[in-house]
């Protein structure tokens, strides 16, 4: 799709830059919100966007644009070759006609564009309907909601590289309040997936209400340092959280705490975290990266030992290995890395096991002020948290919301055990429930 | 930017089906960002947002729908799927627009992309070597000068057809201090509702200065204690409080639905005795403001709280619809790509007359907030978050030794109370603030503010 576009612009940049790449994204999605058993909203979207990025006398400049006709693409090439002239950056940019990735796994279903939008709006009056009935302690159903969509990416260079993709998704959440005495809480539960009969609204509801419900009545927790599970959800949060860390570019540039620690010891053996485009369950899943360089499954940290870093071509001839295909761009931004489907992999005990393993633990199943209460260049967390006490085994109350804190590099060295509740959360990070030696506790 | 023709029809036809109301938003943005760390700059790119939205009313039900394609077959495409998503009344009205030209309360001086390149990477380089010739622990400085212009039309089926052109302009410094084991950060990242004059008026030397002063301070640092402590949070970026503890739950997206904290409090006591707190979108120049919001209302200054007593939420037109209390302009989106839903413009803690030594030497054993970092709430339920960036113990009625690394939470029907001292020394500084219409430009503010008790999430 989008010939003609991609023609002009190779046209008119052919002679006047060593090599140009050009990046489309196009697509259109659907949502539905209820309240009070009414469509609050139904947003439709139809957009597109094309980057380039040229390379002109060894520098590279970018532009782009969400209007698309034949003056304004000669103007964006223009723009990006001037925008070249400034840039002093010395690593070397190469664009080739990369191989292409044979096998990917499916990531359309055709069967899921023909879903009827009554259908839709139904499930999503389903889940405010049930969540209400689940429990008479629910004062409020802020979010039920569904939304989908079908996305196009097209990337060709000089070289004579041209990849497309086509993908669609589908997920739904609901998210509940509910109070008793003076304490409110709030559950969500969400489902992303290609395949409309997987949503189970009653499911999903009670789920969010047995969420909130739980963690009513909350005592407040004695501050200091406790043994912390992180349920599988929470884990896969502190996990993409922190996943700059793996970012070669952030380490080439200072950034990160694993710079020089490939082939060291840097986590309990118990872990073993890793990056697959090409996993069949991820929605991060795709053949070929925003270089079309071809994707992979790369090891990140193997038993505990740091293995490679997360690389573009830029990166990785920096160094001197391999890019693992986790270039990362949309149309409006700049050439950087990004994980794809970023998983610790599962262990073997079952999750009631691991609270067994101290006479007093704390579970986590709710963080807030990721972007503000965590530091990734220094590895250091203070988050809200809310969660419950366990004693001897037994989940004995629920806390008020208190503080977590610690560093997320000291936390993988103190993992104690992994349980083996794999799951994806609906940013394909993936994660199990994890029991962590000690940290820091405050409330 | 539509010819007036092509807009009647666009909303003559989101009509059609009986729609109680009809909005056509146009916008055509040019967007500027340099990239520089490792002493070199990295990344420039320059681009075009380009696109319409149209959203029509039934009832309390909105309906939106966005195209990148501006075209009168494309508008009108859009407009029959949104007026087709329900279905109203028989009475189709035909509209007739009348073009009214809003008064320019923010003066720009020099347009953003009238400044050649070459003097906003003098502009970065300055504020690299003051960073890195502060200390020889600073190890990396990442900045990022950003500009952007956004053009936007607005016509609705009241006959309302409005344009307006904003510049901004904002400067993100972050230096990282290290030494050898450890790494630390500070920021800044001064804006305004300006052009470049705003970079001719900041010095980029105590710019790069500052940013590095903070992360050397909290790279000795030790770690702050866990407990409940007695916090003075100072003023600029400190207002985070205020926006997350309770300006979000003002909004009437929260408040509509009944998932605020401040649900049926009108009138009433809120917070402490003299705390005022206003949204205001009219301060000339500042990050947040407007000269009109973007449902196409003049903006406003918007009193939220006096003394203590709640007076007004933030309203956008079916924050209006839904909850009866008067639109106060805080229709707000980021792009054409959102919906507009009630936002925050530039919300701050007004001053009030406690002495700050006076507040410093009150408290025993506590925690001075010099700086804040981001945040965020959950409006239903009121719990909180905000981090500590440049933070000290108080001892003994003095600032004592630095500490870093906490996150401090607490509940904003709660918090709101427990504010004891308020401050004469108000200032703001800016952000950019997610919620369900994307992220906009927002100033949190206030002068600093003693809380007698929050936890404070350290590790000692």
């Amino acid at each position: 799709m989008y010939s003609k576009e991609f023609e002009t612009i190779f046209a008119y940049a052919k002679d006047k830059t060593d090599d140009i790449e050009i990046l489309l994204s196009a697509g259109n999605s659907f949502s539905v919100k209820i309240n009070e058993q009414n469509v609050e909203s139904f947003n439709y979207a139809d957009s597109k966007g094309i980057g380039v990025r040229i390379i002109t006398g060894g520098k590279v400049g970018y532009a782009y644009t969400e209007k698309f006709d034949e003056e304004t693409f000669k103007r964006i090439v223009d723009e990006a070759i001037e925008n070249a002239k400034y840039t002093e950056d010395d690593d070397l940019v190469i664009m080739e006609n990369y191989p292409e990735n044979k096998d990917c796994p499916n990531v359309y279903s055709k069967e899921l564009d023909k879903v009827d939008v009554s259908d839709k709006i139904q499930l999503a009056k389903d889940l405010e309907k049930y969540a209400k009935q689940a429990d008479e302690r629910v004062f409020n159903v802020p979010y039920a909601m569904y939304a989908d969509g079908k996305s196009y990416s097209r990337i060709a260079n000089s070289k004579g590289l041209d990849r497309e993709d086509t993908q669609n998704y589908a997920y739904s959440y609901v998210g509940v309040l509910s109070a008793e005495k003076d304490d409110k809480r709030m559950g969500m539960d969400f489902l992303i997936t290609r395949d409309f009969s997987k949503f189970d609204p009653k499911k999903m509801a009670e789920v969010s209400v047995k969420k909130s419900t739980d963690l009513l009545n909350g005592l407040p927790v004695n501050s200091g340092k406790y043994p912390v599970v992180f349920n599988n959800e929470m884990m896969a949060t502190m996990l993409a959280t922190f996943s700059s860390i793996f970012n070669a570019k952030s380490v080439q540039e200072g950034r990160s705490l694993l710079k020089g620690k490939i082939g060291q010891k840097i986590a309990d053996e118990k872990v073993t975290i890793v990056d697959d485009s090409l996993h069949p369950e991820g929605f991060s899943t795709s053949a070929f990266d925003s270089e079309g360089y071809p994707t992979e499954k790369t090891v990140l940290i193997e038993k505990g030992i740091l293995k490679t870093y997360l690389h573009n071509t830029i990166t990785a001839r920096k160094d001197g290995v391999r890019s693992t295909g986790n270039a990362a761009r949309g149309y409006k931004g700049t050439l950087g890395i990004s994980t794809s489907n970023f998983m610790i992999e599962a262990g073997e005990h079952k999750e009631a096991d691991l609270f067994n393993k101290h006479d007093s633990i704390i579970e986590i199943v709710s963080l807030q002020g990721m972007h503000s209460g965590a530091n990734a260049i220094s590895g250091d967390f203070s988050l809200g948290a809310q969660g419950f006490l366990w004693e001897n085994g037994k989940r004995k109350h629920s806390l008020k919301p208190f503080t977590v804190s610690g560093n997320f590099l000291q936390m993988l060295s103190d993992v104690e055990a992994i349980a083996d509740n794999f799951n994806f959360d609906i940013s394909s990070n993936g994660a199990s429930s994890v029991l962590i030696k000690e940290l820091n506790i405050s409330g | 930017m539509l010819n007036e023709n092509i807009i009647e029809k666009v909303i003559d036809k989101a009509l059609s089906n009986g729609a109680d109301f009809a909005e056509l938003f146009v916008e055509n943005t040019f967007n500027s960002s340099i990239a520089f760390n490792d002493n070199k700059t990295k990344q420039n790119i320059v681009g075009n947002d380009y696109g319409a939205g149209v959203r029509v009313f039934y009832g309390h039900t909105a309906i939106y729908a966005f195209t990148n394609d501006l075209s009168e077959e494309a508008l009108l495409k859009a407009a029959d799927a949104v007026s087709k998503a329900a279905k109203g009344g028989d009475v189709v009205t035909s509209i007739d627009l009348t073009k009214r030209d809003i008064t320019n309360i923010h003066k720009v001086i020099i347009p953003n992309n009238t400044i050649a390149k070459k003097e906003k990477i003098d502009f970065i380089r300055k504020v690299n070597e003051a960073s890195r010739g502060y200390n020889n622990q600073i190890s990396q400085v990442d900045i990022r000068f950003m500009e952007k212009n956004q053009h936007v039309m607005i016509a609705n089926s009241e006959g309302l057809h409005v344009e307006d052109n904003r510049n901004y302009s904002r400067v993100y410094v972050s230096s990282i201090a290290s030494n050898g084991t450890e790494k630390q950060v500070g920021g800044e990242g001064p804006g305004r509702f300006a052009g470049y004059e705003f970079f001719n008026s900041i010095d980029p030397v105590e710019l790069g200065k500052e940013t590095a002063r903070v992360a050397v301070t909290m790279l000795n640092a030790d770690y702050a204690p866990s407990g409940k402590f007695p916090v003075v949070i100072d003023n600029g970026f400190g207002g985070v409080i205020f926006h997350e503890a309770c300006g979000h739950s003002l909004e009437t997206t929260a408040v509509a639905k009944g998932a605020s904290v401040f649900v049926g409090k009108m009138g009433k006591k809120i917070a402490f005795d003299k705390l005022t707190a206003i949204d205001d979108g009219t301060m000339p120049n500042e990050w947040g403001s407007e000269n009109i919001d973007d449902e196409g209302m003049e903006t406003k200054k918007t009193v939220l709280i006096e003394n203590g007593i709640l007076k007004s939420y933030m309203v956008d037109k079916m924050g209006s619809l839904k909850t009866g209390f008067a639109r106060t302009g805080s229709g707000r989106r980021q792009s054409y790509k959102f919906a507009p839903a009630s936002r925050m413009r530039n919300t701050y803690i007004a001053n009030g007359n406690d002495d700050f030594n006076e507040m410093i030497a009150s408290i025993d054993e506590g925690i001075y907030a010099a700086k804040m970092g981001g945040g965020s709430v959950s409006p239903g339920t009121g719990n909180f978050n905000f981090s500590i960036g440049e933070g000290y113990m108080i001892r003994n009625g003095k600032i004592a030794e630095p500490v870093r690394g906490a996150t401090l939470i607490g509940n904003g029907a709660d918090a709101l109370l427990k504010i004891s001292m308020i401050s004469d020394n108000m200032e703001m500084a800016q952000g950019m603030c997610g919620s369900v219409s994307g992220s906009v430009p927002t100033n949190v503010g206030q002068p600093a503010i003693k809380i007698d008790e929050i936890i404070v999430g350290g590790r000692k």
